[in-house]
């Protein structure tokens, strides 16, 4: 693997540090399919493995940490045509360096499994 | 040393994805009245398992529990550890991505954690909320 060290990227009219790109590129995603019968990982990017915690919970476990638990985590889902959101939980354990644990709310209230739902992180790496 | 994130990176633009034919079922002992939780291995993750020259030894991950949040951990810089077996990989997985707790540190008699065949875990996500271990052999 080579290494290109630069500190600006430049398109010839725009000009930006690379400390733009890489503090601001997603450090681990995973999309989660089947959530409604047999989950699966369906694609990702550094996530070691994903804990079934209840219905409506799972767990993203990262395979290369984050700093502490001071990043941000979002979450996205494509199911059955309601709107659904994403929660971190409360309490201590939600949020860890090495796992994140999501809750998918339905807009009535009820926690729910979802076919098609993916978690992303930014923030620090360890 | 590269980062691991950077070899993890690397790995997923030429290994093709491993879907496990394992899952790790597991009771936390610390909340009985919690459902058994199911441990999905990431197919990116374990293509890199069974490669080599990627992952971290596992030890660096156990020593990285005790270390506070915003200090240096030791795993990213750590040296690769060479190909995995995918049952090997499972039981690193366990290690990492399960508490100590589970698989280290439980006295009692329940059986709280099994390694069982994909299809083993049951489709009907009806009872969720009611899964528990099954405490007896249960047939490959």
């Amino acid at each position: 693997m080579s290494t290109l060290n630069v500190s600006n990227i430049t398109d010839g009219t725009t000009t930006v540090g690379t400390s733009y790109v890489v503090n601001g590129s997603a450090k681990a995603w995973v999309n989660m399919v089947n959530g409604r019968s047999t989950l699966a990982i369906g694609n990702s990017l550094n996530c070691s493995s994903l804990t079934d915690v209840t219905t409506g919970s799972f767990q993203g476990n990262w395979a290369s940490s984050m700093s502490g638990s001071d990043y941000v985590s979002g979450g996205t889902c494509n199911n059955q045509g309601y709107s659904y959101s994403y929660n971190t939980g409360a309490g201590a354990g939600s949020k860890t360096a090495s796992s994140t644990k999501t809750y998918w709310v339905h807009h009535t209230g009820g926690v729910y499994d979802l076919d098609d739902a993916d978690i992303i992180v930014h923030g620090d790496l360890a | 040393m590269t980062h691991l994130w950077e070899r993890l990176a690397e790995a997923k633009s030429r290994l093709a994805p491993v879907q496990s034919k394992y899952r790790v079922l597991f009771e936390d002992p610390s909340q009985p009245d919690a459902p058994a939780a199911v441990l999905v291995p990431d197919p990116n993750w374990m293509a890199a398992a069974l490669a080599g020259g990627i992952l971290p030894p596992i030890d660096t991950y156990l020593r990285d529990r005790d270390v506070p949040d915003g200090q240096p951990k030791e795993h990213p810089y750590a040296e690769p550890i060479g190909a995995m077996t995918e049952e090997e990989a499972i039981e690193y997985l366990i290690q990492k991505d399960i508490p100590p707790a589970v698989w280290r540190d439980y006295q009692g008699n329940r059986c709280i954690l099994r390694i069982v065949p994909v299809k083993l875990i049951p489709s009907d996500r009806s009872f969720r909320n009611a899964w528990r271990v099954n405490q007896t052999e249960m047939a490959a």
